[in-house]
């Protein structure tokens, strides 16, 4: 018999994961009954409960306990994910409520479904086994699926949406296989009995390391990693844009969750297997991201290309493992979550319906028209290449030192070298912006104030995180450390003080 | 191992009668095609029309909402089994379960997917 | 105080943002960049002389789970720079307000005053995180400067400066972090403080990839042969102003670079490699000087004249004593001076002729003569001619190189030669003979503001070149401080190769006593 109050314990940490999915369904309800034309009261209503998720969540900093049979992990790790994507969904809805508006996408159906998604990102975030990071990616994808192709006139976002379903599930199809042979190897699907199970004999086990290869792929095509990024530049470009900003943060952000509490976290006596591999995927993903960046002419595509760079950076303190990376991985995807979003907030912008507006040479000359927008462009372009004091500095900077303390410093070269290159592309939307004359000559747009917002929040972000990082990245560094068992936090702080 | 053993016999034996009855169908049976046993087979009657007919998109609406159904009374049956045992928990639970199926519903009404016209 | 040197400019920036009318921008930067002048002398007034050490020291943690602090200090060999930089960006922004700049002012201004916060901040920096972000800092507001305001191929100029420091400057960040990586081992605790990380010693094969990292980034801004391809573009697409700062003041940082961090801190290295460097920096003082006889472009001979003169700083570093140190500091002040005026003037003549073609001028000297009078001072102030303030400078750098090795001093001595060769040439070309252009016999002589922006770089060059007591007493502790860790360093290589060499001859000796041993028998 299983007693009713003992569960009522562990409802409050997963309350945000509950304010969420309630405020999915209001808004769906509610929704159907508003015109297209009126959605603004959901998104406020969505935004409302993603607020609301964002102070609960920060109640569970601190806490450590597993519930729900162990599906559930309650700590500060959860909790510092929750938070970067309730941020990340924040900006996603406050940069909405001008685009749903300009190309009238249906609110009922829109700001649910960027709700289920997030659901499904916090999921994956808290989740203790394997199964429960499965129904997490799920919920987050197939929401996206359908956002991917809201623009139902726009031919390219529906061919955004079946290329991104098509792969999206076929690399499903991976991640679950590879879970399948993983409890075949091991027995089990929780996580910390499959790191207790990882000893011995077992770790050259071909069951064992066939799953790994395999969940690593399904892992790889949500992060965007090369070889498995092909979809990423025509989903991003034809998606609606707040939705690909969403995409290249939030499902960045919530992947990585999974990703880092699967395989640095748990699977980490087994890294012996996959660190060779990993190497070779982030020398990879940053190489071919950044070089193919290069050649972009469309602003979206060229930020598609960027992300996929910058999961090889990351990618880069994946592969040296350690609580160092750990720490470094979260402080990044926090300052990536401003920086990426601010980005796409003036991309968003700028646009014009029926898609003009995002083409590179579009942005000749903004600095004179809109100094302001061009400014807080530039800041967050110059972040993303990595300019101190921004954060985009700090982070690469704690990746790539991360990567250097274990001893690969022939990645971080790579890493560097990628980055210098990366100069080109970002400073030609500079270029564009300050340094030449042209653009398209209609009147500009007045934006309106929650997307002012949006970027005025991502700009403090983007600088204020570097400036001062101190916090941040020991709140990072501790919520890392608080996923992994005490034994283990004991070994690693006395193999490196 | 052993347990299995049966099993495995079964599967066997089940295998070689249906491989060796048609085998002999194969080999002794009749063979007189002709254009009439050709034709599609629609109940008895003459075929009408091409076998790629085309039918309402709103079927696919409506077989969509039956899968939803579907799927809830695969949960529900196993629940109301053990109702007694899994108590007011699981009675809170399933009822969550039915609330959110029924915003589902409620909302593809709303949207028109029950209108046939 | 050195905060308020720093950030002031930047809080300038800032609020000039918020100012619309041209007038007021231009005021309120030049009062932004004249507050940090003044607060400049009046920490040379207060710099104790005599010591070797930080003075002025500012300390408080800012990253302290990795021991990352911010720590300022200024000694002799920072001191005068920083003079330098306040004094020349102040010159800069007076001279362009007076028409140089005549578009978006207030972004100019902006860039130019956060331009300074990054040099001061890499000059008085005595972290390495946080000398490295003020490094970083100092590229973006060059890059805006070259490639808005900038001439002809502006945005390709821009774009190779950037990308070309950044390789070099990323790949000294990998070096610090294996650097830092390598104190936690021996220090047993994580720090970016630049003393702490003077202790650290390493094995030999890593301080000689960690110091390639560091000498790389710091010979591309120099820059040193082979990688100052960027530099001649650079600095002919500048503005009159981006020029003056990057001549005048960002390739000093390359040197300066040398001296604070990639000598002291690898200085057995440093040691090894003093037959390269001596080599390269002959080959760019020619090689500098040849090239810019032949070109056709004024502003374009100055850049590469200097590359010729940083070749000589450079020799003067890597000569490894008291004078050759002296002498290349006192080099970075003269070239600041001297080609920040040369650009200066070369800029105020394309101002009124919009072009910088030589064979265009000829005979100037009749129409414009207070032009060419001053352009006289300042040419003779970059040949060195004794009396002014070059002579000081290159006469000890050629006498520290004689003292450590006579050839590369012979060579440069034709690098002299060849300077006062094509400089003379050039003020020939360009002011004597008859008018050949008809427009250069109408254009006006300088104006007020223009001879005001010149005076200040001439009084310099006359003060220095006569009394350099004064400044070289401030320098020498410094440079002698720095001159110990090098000895200590050689001494210890000597010994290491002395024990290697006995170590090589031991046993052949050892056979040889058998062999005798053997032959008696």
């Amino acid at each position: 018999m299983i007693n009713f109050s003992q569960i009522n314990l562990v409802w409050l940490p997963v309350l945000p994961l509950v304010v969420i999915a309630t405020a999915a369904m209001v808004v769906l309800l509610v929704g159907v009954r508003v015109d297209d034309e009126e959605s603004d009261g959901l998104g406020w209503l969505a935004l409302a409960s993603i607020v609301i998720a964002l102070v609960l969540a920060l109640g569970i900093f601190g806490q450590s306990g597993i519930a729900f049979a162990g599906a559930i992990a309650i700590d500060s790790f959860s909790a510092f994910f929750e938070l970067s994507i309730l941020i990340a969904a924040a900006l996603t809805v406050l940069m909405s409520l001008d685009y749903a508006d300009e190309h009238r996408l249906p609110g009922a159906e829109y700001y649910s479904l960027l709700l289920f998604s997030v659901l499904g990102m916090m999921l994956m975030a808290t989740a203790s086994d394997l199964i429960v990071i499965f129904i997490g990616l799920e919920t987050m994808s197939l929401a996206v699926y359908v956002l991917a192709g809201l623009l139902r006139r726009d031919p390219r976002s529906s061919e955004a949406a079946i290329k991104y379903f098509l792969l999206g599930a076929f690399s499903t199809g991976f991640l679950l296989y590879g879970i399948a042979l993983i409890y075949g190897a091991t027995g089990t699907i929780k996580l910390v009995a499959i790191h207790a199970a990882l000893t011995g004999p077992l770790l050259s086990n071909p069951l064992l390391l066939l799953g790994l290869g395999l969940m690593l792929i399904g892992f790889g095509f949500k992060v965007a990693a090369v070889p498995f990024h092909m979809w990423t530049p025509d989903v991003y470009e034809g998606a609606p844009t707040p939705i690909t900003a969403f995409m290249a943060v939030g499902v960045k952000i919530a992947a990585f969750a999974g990703f880092l509490r699967v395989f640095m976290v748990q699977l980490g006596p087994a890294s012996a297997a996959w660190t060779d591999v990993m190497w070779a995927i982030s020398a990879l993903t940053m190489t071919v991201g950044n070089m193919l960046a290069i050649v972009q002419s469309n602003i979206k595509r060229m930020l598609a290309y960027s992300a996929i760079a910058h999961a090889g950076y990351i990618l880069v303190a994946l592969t040296a493992g350690g609580p160092q990376a750990g720490g470094a991985i979260l402080y990044y995807l926090l300052g990536y979550a401003f920086t990426n979003l601010g980005a796409f907030a003036v991309v968003v912008a700028l646009e014009r319906r029926g898609a003009a507006g995002d083409q590179i040479a579009d942005y000749r000359g903004l600095a004179t028209r809109q100094p302001l927008m061009a400014a807080a462009m530039a800041i967050f372009l110059l972040s993303l290449l990595g300019i101190p004091p921004l954060v985009g500095f700090v982070g690469k900077f704690y990746l790539f030192n991360a990567a250097v303390h274990r001893g690969f410093v022939g990645l971080v070269v790579i890493g560097v070298l990628n980055s210098a290159a990366s100069a080109y592309y970002y400073l030609s939307v500079v270029v564009a912006m300050y340094m030449q004359e042209g653009g398209f000559l209609e009147e500009t747009r007045r934006s309106r104030p929650a997307l002012v917002a949006a970027i005025a929040i991502a700009l403090i972000g983007t600088v204020l995180i570097g400036i001062y990082p101190e916090p941040y990245f020991t709140a990072a560094g501790n919520a890392y450390q608080s996923a992994m068992s005490p034994e283990e936090v004991h070994a690693a702080t006395a193999m490196a003080p | 191992m052993t347990t299995w053993f049966p099993v495995v016999v079964t599967l066997i034996v089940a295998g070689l009668v249906v491989g060796v009855m048609c085998t002999i169908n194969m080999l002794l049976g009749p063979k007189r095609p002709s254009e009439i046993k050709g034709e599609a087979f629609e109940c008895g009657n003459p075929p009408s029309g091409s076998a790629w007919g085309r039918f309402s998109v709103r079927f696919y609406l409506t077989a969509i909402l039956f899968l939803v159904f579907d799927v809830e009374v695969i949960f529900l049956y196993p629940w109301a089994v053990e109702i007694r045992r899994l108590g007011m928990f699981g009675f809170v639970e399933a009822l969550i379960f039915i609330v959110i199926l029924a915003v589902g519903l409620i909302y593809a009404w709303q949207r028109g997917a029950l209108d046939w016209d | 105080m050195l905060t308020a040197i720093i950030f002031l400019p930047l809080l300038g920036a800032l609020l000039i943002m918020m100012q619309s009318d041209e007038r007021t921008v231009w005021n309120a930067a030049f009062v932004f960049s004249l507050v940090p002048l003044g607060l400049s002398f009046y920490m040379l007034w207060q710099f104790r002389a005599g010591e070797a050490g930080y003075q002025f020291v500012e300390q408080y943690p800012w990253i302290p789970s990795l021991g990352i602090s911010y720590h300022l200090g200024v000694d002799g060999i920072s001191l005068f720079l920083v003079v330098l930089t306040t004094l020349l960006i102040t010159i800069s922004l007076f001279y362009s307000a007076g028409g140089d700049i005549e578009e978006r002012a207030r972004e100019f201004c902006f860039f130019v005053l956060v331009l300074e916060t990054g040099l001061l901040g890499a000059l008085l920096a005595v972290d390495l995180f946080l000398f490295y972000v003020f490094w970083e800092v100092m590229l973006i507001p060059m890059y805006f400067l070259i490639g808005i305001w900038g001439h002809g191929e502006r945005i390709y100029a821009a774009l190779k400066f950037v990308v070309f420091t950044m390789v070099g400057s990323l790949l000294m960040l990998v070096a610090i972090l294996c650097l830092v990586f390598s104190a936690r081992q021996h220090l047993e605790h994580i720090t970016f403080d630049l003393p702490m990380l003077y202790q650290v010693p390493l094995s030999t094969t890593e301080a000689r990839w960690l110091f390639a990292a560091f000498a790389l980034a710091f010979a591309i801004k120099v820059p040193m042969w082979p990688v100052h391809t960027w530099l001649p573009d650079a600095h002919t697409n500048a503005p009159t102003a981006g020029s003056v700062i990057l001549a005048g003041i960002m390739l000093k940082m390359g040197t300066y670079g040398f001296l604070r961090f990639a000598i002291p801190l690898f200085p057995e290295v440093a040691v090894e490699a003093i037959p390269l460097f001596m080599a390269l920096a002959v080959i760019g003082i020619i090689y500098g000087a040849l090239v810019a006889m032949m070109q056709p472009d004024l502003k374009r001979l100055v850049a590469y004249s200097s590359v010729s003169h940083l070749g000589f700083v450079m020799l003067g570093i890597f000569a490894f004593n008291i004078q050759g140190i002296d002498g290349a500091v006192y080099q970075m002040l003269n070239h600041g001076i001297s080609t920040g005026g040369l650009f200066l003037l070369v800029g105020m003549i394309y101002l009124r002729r919009h072009t910088r073609e030589i064979s265009e001028f000829g005979g100037l000297w009749k129409s414009v003569p207070i032009y060419a009078g001053i352009f006289m001072v300042v040419m003779l102030s970059s040949i060195g001619l004794p009396g002014l303030n070059g002579f000081v400078g290159e006469f000890l750098i050629m006498l520290g190189t004689f003292l450590r090795l006579k050839l590369a001093a012979v060579f440069a001595v034709t690098g002299v030669i060849l300077g006062a060769l094509y400089m003379l040439w050039t003020y020939e070309r360009v002011q004597f003979g008859p008018i050949t252009k008809a427009v250069n016999e109408t254009i006006a002589d300088l104006n007020g503001r223009e001879i005001a922006s010149m005076v200040p770089l001439i009084a310099l060059m006359l003060l220095m070149g006569f009394f350099p007591r004064p400044l070289i007493s401030r320098i020498e502790p410094s440079a002698a401080r720095l001159l110990e860790r090098v000895n200590v360093a050689e001494a210890r290589l000597d010994e290491r190769r002395h024990r290697a060499a006995l170590a090589a001859t031991a046993p052949r000796g050892l056979d040889s006593r058998i062999l005798k041993v053997a032959a008696a028998k």
